[in-house]
């Protein structure tokens, strides 16, 4: 019996020993990970000096990178190309990269903020302000040269500033929002196409009569950027231009104060939906994304886009013989402000852990500016700012392409407050999904529209306390 | 020598006393616990009482002021009714499903393989895209579902639009995947020794006789188990709304791990996710203490040894 | 009467197949997926045969990201999961027995601590296990993988507890007799007994961790040690597009080693009733 024990207990041993042995692989994964951790701990007694820092980064040392960002089979392999490209050109420099998709990227980002690893470049959203602590601003390399800006115009830095001018990140794609239609559902109906200052009683007028002649849906796809585009903007767009904003330009409390201001926009979606013009919330749970959203499936004669999206709905639609267009989004008064701004969808920004801020700011700035690097990317991730890549894009677009070019020129044209806040404050989502459910109540009946424009106020007030 | 032999046997009485057996065998668990569970878990204890965001580094004191946050907290409240109704629909169907299919494919047949993994796959594409997708086309206004019904001549139903009606697809989608508790009570009913069946059928009992008083109660320790995982299971369960509904229609499907992962993730309040978690912690520690103490009355030897 | 039965055995057979088709239906329609066009796809067709039959999707998917293609992402998977299950069935069988069988102070309290460890959902105890992991200088490695497995799974532990009640006692007693300790009775009567057991665990761990994808997510950091459940998740980009296809054909892909771990370990359940069992 003793002699089992003795085997048995070894044989637990042994089990525990290849515990260990199988794990063994990962410790070469590992010692990057002390290495950084290592860095990590530098950054934290560097950063009170950064004058040294500057100085050693302009030598041949070896140099790492960490970068990371989120996107699809392209997006990964065309970035790790140019990475290589970077990495031929500046033999010191390595870049390890890291990518994801979007809602992997942030729950990996989230565990990167707690541990204060954040790559040293990396890909941010309109999401940022929650993770304000861990960017650097960019400033300081614009003013030294590291980073060029010279083709750069003012008004495409300004889109990724705070209301202080700090330098967030560079923009990797301009973006505004749009209204995307059918031209041949409108002419069937015999409405009026879009003008470039419709209103929004215009644009309820449209999706009634469409939806009236033609059985489909006059508007859909009202997700989740409905708040920002028709919503917040709907705001923006009373009085003089620049006067309300739904928030406030420090973003410490509400930019209007008259809860009652949201009533007839949340009114008119309510009368959308119940009148069948718009989808209700289980047709709305139909739309997996924008490609088989109701426009491009032939339900609806319009919907709700980030213009970048169009180009591929375009395509779409261009195959099955149909024709889309691009609004601009409805207007309170014709005359009035049109409230939609050119925002960027995306962009590099350097991190507060970074040991060499400088070399990833020097990165991103190759990353926007060398036509190299931009002929592989290809405008990808959204209209690139830099002035000759832009142009270079533009002369080879697509028809669709095209129509995108044209409606963010004629967006760039309208008349913008001085000082735009391009920040939305944290815990925004919240305030969002709470909109998006009083919208159901409304139309069910369970509260007016005028008790839900309170509670939207409400909840956005809630923020700031 | 002898010296020698009375160290060993010090050792081996040591060794094999009840107490150093049961440390030895449980340390496995003991160190992981110890380990990788417990800071963790009293570190989210301590988060409930801060106002803690994923985003920041800081988390500081409120005291209760998550939990009396909850009380008034509309969405919880729905969202705790939501669990429940899901829970108690959902748990027994699943259960009641699997034994069904584990005690029919027990007969002795070629085809009986074929067949268990059959009904197997359906736990195998869990809460995966393409589940989501046909779930949400079966279930769409001109989806399989409502053909039928047209095809029937009844009226169509709006399952996605209608806030009373969502829940049902996502509990029929967990219904769906019993595989896993088919193939533990399949492991269970093979546990039976034949012959209590031989001197049954030569008593002259019949096929529900048989299973009424010997399948039952042979295999109500794995019923209990299987109860009690489901219980807890469904509880937590997260992906069938995340990916079909994410919580809507007007917060329909918002079941309690949704809610904590949009608080925690989406709207950074980390520590009220926290309050939120250990307040289901007890409710889940009632519910699960109320199954074992039920279990005295149906369980075959539990409680003997309490 | 001969006919008879043979009708009875057709109708149990036919429902049997019928409806398991409706069961496995979803599962066949990710498959046909995996041959059509994003468009098909999304147009809500509930159809299982493609209309234009597109074997792209394979190809397109198997490449990967970067260069690194699906060969070593499901090699990846492989390893982590054939470990962790190891893992989970030593330790699980190793705590259930203490827990079963041994009686020792502190085996309720540790007992209710693995049921409480069920109950906290993995969003909130997320980032300080990371942080835990991060300190030991082991985020960035398999470790946090595989190592938690080897300290048993409550979920398993249960189950192997549940099924040594099934066991009689008197066995256990019988042994002690004959001058068993409690080591030799676990390794010769109650292991061998457990094979259900052990078999049900193998089949539901092995799934279970090749298809996680938190866990690879928050401690895997290089692509090319990225695992298939990751990578698949990874064609899913909310924020532009999404390749249907070739992420449909490579969870059809994936669907094939969990499916064999079923097949092979099935069989062990099926060799009829109790023939492995207690005879006496």
């Amino acid at each position: 019996m003793k002699k089992m024990l003795a085997t048995l207990l070894t044989a637990t041993m042994l089990f525990g020993l290849t515990a260990c042995g199988t794990t063994a692989p990962a410790a070469d994964t590992n010692t990057p990970a002390e290495d950084t951790a290592a860095v990590v701990e530098d950054a934290g007694s560097d950063t009170t000096d950064a004058v040294t820092e500057t100085t050693t980064a302009d030598s041949d040392e070896p140099v790492t990178l960490r970068m990371a960002w989120w996107g699809s089979q392209t997006r990964h392999d065309i970035t790790v190309e140019v990475i290589e490209m970077y990495e031929k050109e500046h033999p010191n420099v390595k870049i390890e990269y890291e990518f994801y998709d979007f809602d992997s990227y942030f729950t990996k980002l989230k565990t990167l903020v707690a541990s204060d690893q954040v790559w040293d470049i990396f890909q941010l959203g309109g999401n940022f302000p929650e993770y304000i602590d861990k960017i650097y601003y960019m400033n300081e390399f614009i003013d030294s040269g590291v980073v060029d800006t010279s083709k750069i115009s003012n008004a495409y830095l300004k889109i990724t500033q705070d209301t202080d001018g700090n330098q967030i990140g560079l923009s990797n794609g301009l973006n505004t929002y749009g209204i995307a239609y059918d031209v041949d559902m409108f002419n069937e109906a015999g409405v009026a196409l879009p003008t470039e200052n419709w209103t929004w009683d215009d644009f309820e007028k449209a999706a009634l009569t469409i939806a009236e002649k033609t059985g489909h849906f006059g508007s859909s796809g009202f997700t989740s950027s409905e708040f920002i585009a028709g919503c917040s903007t709907f705001i923006g767009q009373q009085g003089k231009v620049g006067e309300y904003g739904f928030f406030n330009l420090d973003l410490t409390g509400m930019g209007f104060t008259d809860a009652q201001m949201l009533t007839p926009y949340i009114e008119m979606r309510a009368n959308l939906i119940k009148n069948g013009a718009s989808p209700d919330a289980g047709a709305e749970m139909e739309i997996t994304n924008i490609e088989n959203d109701f426009l491009v499936t032939g339900e609806a004669a319009m919907t709700w886009v980030a213009v970048n999206q169009f180009p591929t709905i375009y395509d779409i639609c261009a195959q099955e013989g149909r024709h889309l267009a691009l609004a601009t989004v409805p207007r309170v008064k014709a005359d009035g402000p049109a409230g939609s701004v050119i925002q960027s969808s995306q962009m590099l920004c350097v991190s507060q852990d970074s040991q060499y801020k400088e070399e990833a700011a020097k990165f991103i700035s190759w990353f926007q500016n060398s036509t190299d690097c931009n002929n592989v990317l290809k405008g990808e991730r959204g209209i690139p700012i830099n002035d000759d890549v832009r142009k270079a894009l533009e002369a080879e677009a697509t028809d669709g392409q095209k129509i995108m070019y044209d409606y963010v020129s004629l967006v760039g044209t309208f008349e913008t407050p001085e000082k735009i806040n391009v920040l939305s404050p944290a815990g925004q989502d919240e305030v969002v999904d709470n909109y998006r459910n009083y919208i159901q109540q409304v139309v069910s009946g369970e509260i007016t529209a005028s008790e839900a424009a309170d509670k939207t106020y409400a909840d956005a007030e809630k923020l700031f306390k | 020598m002898s010296k020698n032999t009375e160290k060993t046997s010090v050792i081996s009485r040591f060794l094999n006393k009840d107490q150093t057996v049961g440390n030895i065998f449980a340390f496995p668990f003991i160190f992981g616990f110890v380990c990788f569970s417990f800071i963790p878990i009293i570190t989210s204890f301590y988060y409930a009482f801060t106002d803690y965001s994923m985003g920041s580094k800081t988390a500081t004191y409120i005291g209760a002021a998550n939990f009396i946050k909850l009380l008034h907290d509309e969405i919880f409240i729905k969202s705790l009714g939501i669990t429940l109704k899901y829970v108690l629909i959902s748990v027994p169907l699943k259960l009641a499903f699997a034994l069904l299919i584990a005690f029919v494919l027990t007969r002795k047949s070629r085809m009986v393989t074929v067949y268990r993994s059959l009904y197997y796959v359906p736990s195998l594409v869990g809460g995966s895209v393409a589940v989501a997708l046909v779930w949400k086309q079966l279930f769409a206004r001109k989806g399989l579902f409502n053909s039928v019904l047209a095809g029937l001549g009844l009226s169509t139903v709006n399952w996605f639009g209608d806030t009373k009606l969502a829940l049902y697809p996502l509990i029929l989608m967990t219904v769906w995947q019993f595989g896993s508790s088919m193939i533990i009570f399949a492991a269970g009913l093979k546990e039976i020794p034949t012959m209590y069946y031989e001197a049954a059928r030569i008593d002259g009992a019949g096929a529900w006789q048989m299973f009424k008083s010997i399948t039952i109660p042979c295999l109500s320790p794995i019923i209990l188990y299987n109860l009690v995982m489901q219980t807890i299971q469904a509880f937590m369960a997260f992906t069938q709304a995340f990916v079909i509904t994410g919580g809507g229609p007007n917060n329909g499907t918002m079941m309690y791990a949704l809610n904590v992962y949009n608080q925690a993730f989406k709207y950074n309040h980390m520590g009220y996710a926290c309050a939120m978690s250990w307040f289901m912690l007890v409710v889940m520690s009632i519910i699960t203490l109320m199954i074992f103490k039920s279990s005295k009355f149906w369980v075959f030897g539990e409680g003997d040894d309490e | 009467m001969k006919a008879k039965i043979r009708i009875k055995k057709l109708i149990y057979h036919i429902l049997v197949i019928a409806f398991g088709f409706v069961m496995i239906y979803p599962v066949l329609w990710m498959i046909s997926g995996s041959f059509k066009d994003n468009a098909e796809i999304l147009r809500g067709s509930l159809s299982l045969i493609p209309k234009n039959f597109k074997l792209a999707n394979y190809t397109t998917g198997w490449s990967g990201f970067s260069g690194i293609s699906f060969a070593r992402f499901f090699l990846n998977s492989f390893v982590i999961t054939a470990v962790a299950t190891l893992g989970t069935v030593i330790s699980s069988s190793l705590v259930a027995y203490a827990f079963a069988r041994v009686e020792f102070k502190g085996r309720k309290f540790w007992f209710t601590c693995m049921l409480a460890t069920m109950m906290l959902p993995g969003q909130v105890i997320m980032i300080p296990s990371f942080l835990i992991w991060y300190k030991l200088g082991l985020a960035d490695s398999y470790v946090p993988l595989i190592l938690p497995y080897f300290c048993g799974q409550a979920f398993f532990i249960y189950q192997m507890m549940q099924f040594m009640k099934g066991i009689p006692k008197e066995l256990d007693e019988a042994a002690t007799i004959d001058g068993c300790s409690k080591y030799a009775i676990y390794a010769n009567i109650i292991l061998p007994l457990l094979k259900p057991s052990i078999v049900t665990t193998v089949i539901i761990q092995f799934y279970w961790k090749w298809d996680d994808y938190m866990g690879p997510l928050l401690y895997l950091s290089k692509p090319e040690s990225y695992t298939a459940s990751l990578a698949i998740k990874m064609f899913a980009d909310a924020a532009s597009k999404t390749d249907y296809g070739a992420m449909f054909a490579m969870s059809t892909l994936s669907l094939i080693p969990v499916f064999l771990i079923f097949l092979i370990f099935n069989r062990y359940l099926v060799e009829g009733i109790g023939t492995s069992g207690l005879k006496g």
